[in-house]
């Protein structure tokens, strides 16, 4: 079955270091209000809902259970939930949509890294026998990458800062993101990142609503169609992977037909800014796209949230009319081991 | 801000996990200072070995002894080492391609400073004093500018093979219970139990969460519950949970506070446990400094006819 499927609104909390006053579903809820009112939706009429999030960022067990209080799940709901960003979530969600078996879906996803110490937090997904032992944190892998970078000679320091610069410069107009405008690069934190090169941590959440065909259309007044999206994960071994390349961002870009023509915004969850080098290289991205206008995750970067806030932030520029076709990327795992796309466009003009 | 309640909270798991043939010999081979890759369907010799070809998935099985000498591919240094990593004083994370390996293996390199480190150098195997059959058995590596060391050719047999590894995981938390949890925990703390109502349905949930479960809006308004309630259902537990100082059997149960229209369980005491029953009033009983119930005993009222709670069940 083939139907057409936009994301037809989206709503995100402010992203802030911490959130000690709220708990999970109090942080979601008004997120989930937010973007059901945009719709005119309530949750008795969505057809299926999927959330992503990850218990070991704040520690405690079975939190999405207790998050689905925040989304009202009586009459029982059609659900499911990934451990992943919740931009997976919309993919599962975007699947349901496809096989007919809803006409509309909720997607949130939400992640609460203060409680706990994101960094090695993140260490507990490394392989367990030969790599999570040695607790080498998030950004330590990303700067072996960057490092990676630095030496075949595709980016240097000031370039990285650049990206930096950019991105929290253009993160002034984003009144939700953690970090706007100028702030110091600062010192190395694992060299060669720098504070700068690195995302804030803090807590947030966000939601976006889908629907197929017609009624995207009554929902929305310029519906953000997917015309595609795929996923591809590469080995988990860092030591088997070209670091300076992201074939697999490729291939799924490939897949969701991004290269079939030119995209003129792209939203790319780039956590270091040496990842952004890497994919703009893997997503042949020219100096014509605008990329991050949003200050992507160098400006704010909610755990299992900020890819679903990259397809988010894609589609409200679509809905706005800032954008024809928007490419949202998404990723997982250390030095973009696992990468998601998205293609949105608008309807003519 | 209004009050937060804020209480540390370590999570701590020994992972037993077993291995596959070639993780046991590959870690069984660090224990006999003996560095074995496995032989890809292309041919590349992996180093960490994986029991599936990463390209293919074939299963692979062909293990090859390789050099505890390498080449550093890139690095990147840690000046602030954290809990749990191979070096508490300033190191470089490495990926090393050891001689005779055509991929990189992930370790700390000990080396003075970020000037004595640079992709290309020459690094070798520093082994642990004690070895167990696990990748700290490489207790980091360090540099080197000798000549490679031949690997010595091992079958990859072992005697003794490591067959599992316990991986002791900590991560440390402040937890925050929220806005409503934390508003019932202070209540409870003076011995009174509040609960919230849903502004649309008019339920009062106890304890609250912040959200009516049911119509997905937030709830605010404080309702005083209780102490006495009814027990709506219950079990008896026959077994001994590990740490805890309760004789059985004992009865859980399922208790409708006075006021609220959720039921939360708790222990009953001070009744043979054959004596509890569906319709037992019951109120709570606080130990002296305790924050919460110890648990719940009867009133003596006459029971509550089964119409009173059957919403409740």
């Amino acid at each position: 079955m083939t139907r057409d499927i936009a994301v037809v609104a989206f709503a995100q909390s402010d992203h802030r270091r911490t959130s000690d006053e709220l708990s999970e579903v109090e942080l979601l809820m008004p997120v989930l209000h937010e973007v059901l009112e945009r719709t005119g939706l309530r949750t008795a009429d969505i057809g299926f809902t999927c959330s992503g999030s990850s218990d070991y960022l704040a520690g405690r067990a079975f939190s999405f259970t207790l998050a689905l209080d925040g989304v009202g799940a009586w009459p029982p709901l059609s659900e499911s939930h990934v451990e992943m960003d919740g931009a997976w979530a919309l993919y599962e969600a975007w699947t349901k949509l496809r096989t007919g078996d809803a006409d509309t879906a909720l997607v949130y996803s939400y992640g609460k890294s203060s409680p706990g110490s994101l960094r090695d937090v993140l260490t507990r997904q490394l392989d367990p026998y030969y790599v999570a032992p040695l607790w080498p944190d998030s950004v330590a892998l990303a700067a072996l990458q960057a490092q990676a970078l630095l030496d075949a000679g595709h980016a240097d320091e000031p370039a990285l800062a650049a990206v930096a610069a950019r991105s929290r410069a253009d993160a002034v107009t984003n009144s939700r993101a953690q970090v706007r405008g100028a702030v110091p690069h600062g010192d190395y934190l694992v060299r060669p990142l720098r504070t700068g090169d690195c995302p804030p941590i803090g807590d947030g959440a966000a939601a976006v609503v889908l629907a197929a065909g017609d009624l995207a259309r009554r929902l929305c007044p310029r519906p953000a169609w997917i015309r595609g999206i795929d996923h591809r994960i590469e080995a988990h071994s860092l030591g088997v992977r070209d670091l300076t390349d992201s074939p697999s961002a490729r291939l799924a870009a490939e897949r969701a037909g991004a290269f079939e023509r030119p995209v003129d915004t792209a939203e790319l969850h780039a956590p270091f800014t040496s990842q952004e080098i890497v994919l703009r290289r893997a997503l042949r991205l020219g100096d014509d796209v605008r990329v991050n206008p949003s200050g992507g995750a160098l400006a704010a970067n909610p755990m299992m949230a900020a890819g679903l806030v990259r397809v988010g932030e894609a589609a409200a520029a679509v809905h706005r009319g800032a954008s024809d076709r928007a490419l949202a990327h998404a990723t997982s795992g250390p030095c973009l081991q696992q990468n998601l796309v998205a293609v949105l466009e608008g309807d003519p003009r | 801000m209004p009050h937060v309640l804020k209480a540390p909270l370590t999570v701590e798991f020994p992972f037993t996990r077993s291995l596959g043939p070639v993780q046991s010999a590959f870690l069984t081979g660090l224990r006999e200072r003996v560095v074995l890759g496995v032989r890809g369907s292309d041919g590349r010799v992996l180093v960490p070995p994986a029991e599936y070809d990463p390209v293919t998935a074939e299963e692979i099985r062909d293990l090859v002894e390789v050099a505890p000498t390498g080449t550093v591919t890139t690095w990147a240094w840690n000046h602030e080492p954290r809990r749990g990593q191979p070096l508490g004083t300033p190191f470089a994370w490495v990926l090393v391609r050891l001689d005779g390996a055509d991929t990189a293996l992930l370790h700390a390199l000990d080396a003075p400073g970020p000037d004595a480190v640079r992709t290309g150098m020459r690094v070798r195997v520093r082994w642990a004093g004690e070895r167990t059959g696990a990748v700290t058995d490489i207790a980091c590596f360090e540099p080197y500018d000798g000549e490679p060391e031949p690997p010595g050719g091992h079958p990859g047999v072992f005697e003794d093979p490591v067959r599992g590894i316990v991986a002791p995981a900590r991560l440390d938390y402040t937890y925050s219970p929220g806005r409503a949890q934390t508003a019932y925990l202070d209540a409870l703390g003076s011995r009174r139990i509040v609960g919230e109502r849903c502004p649309s349905c008019r339920k009062v949930y106890v304890p609250p969460r912040g959200a009516c479960p049911t119509c997905g809006v937030a709830t605010a308004e404080q309702v005083e519950v209780g102490p006495r309630g009814t027990v709506t259902t219950f079990c008896i537990v026959n077994i001994k949970a590990k740490n805890l100082d309760i004789e059985v059997p004992y009865v859980y149960a399922h208790i409708a506070l006075d006021g609220a229209d959720l039921a939360l369980h708790a222990r009953i005491g001070s009744l043979p446990y054959d004596q509890v029953r569906m319709g037992l009033r019951v109120e709570p009983v606080w130990s002296e400094g305790s924050r919460y119930p110890d648990h719940y005993r009867p009133t003596g009222e006459p029971d509550a006819p089964y119409d009173t709670y059957k919403e409740l069940l």
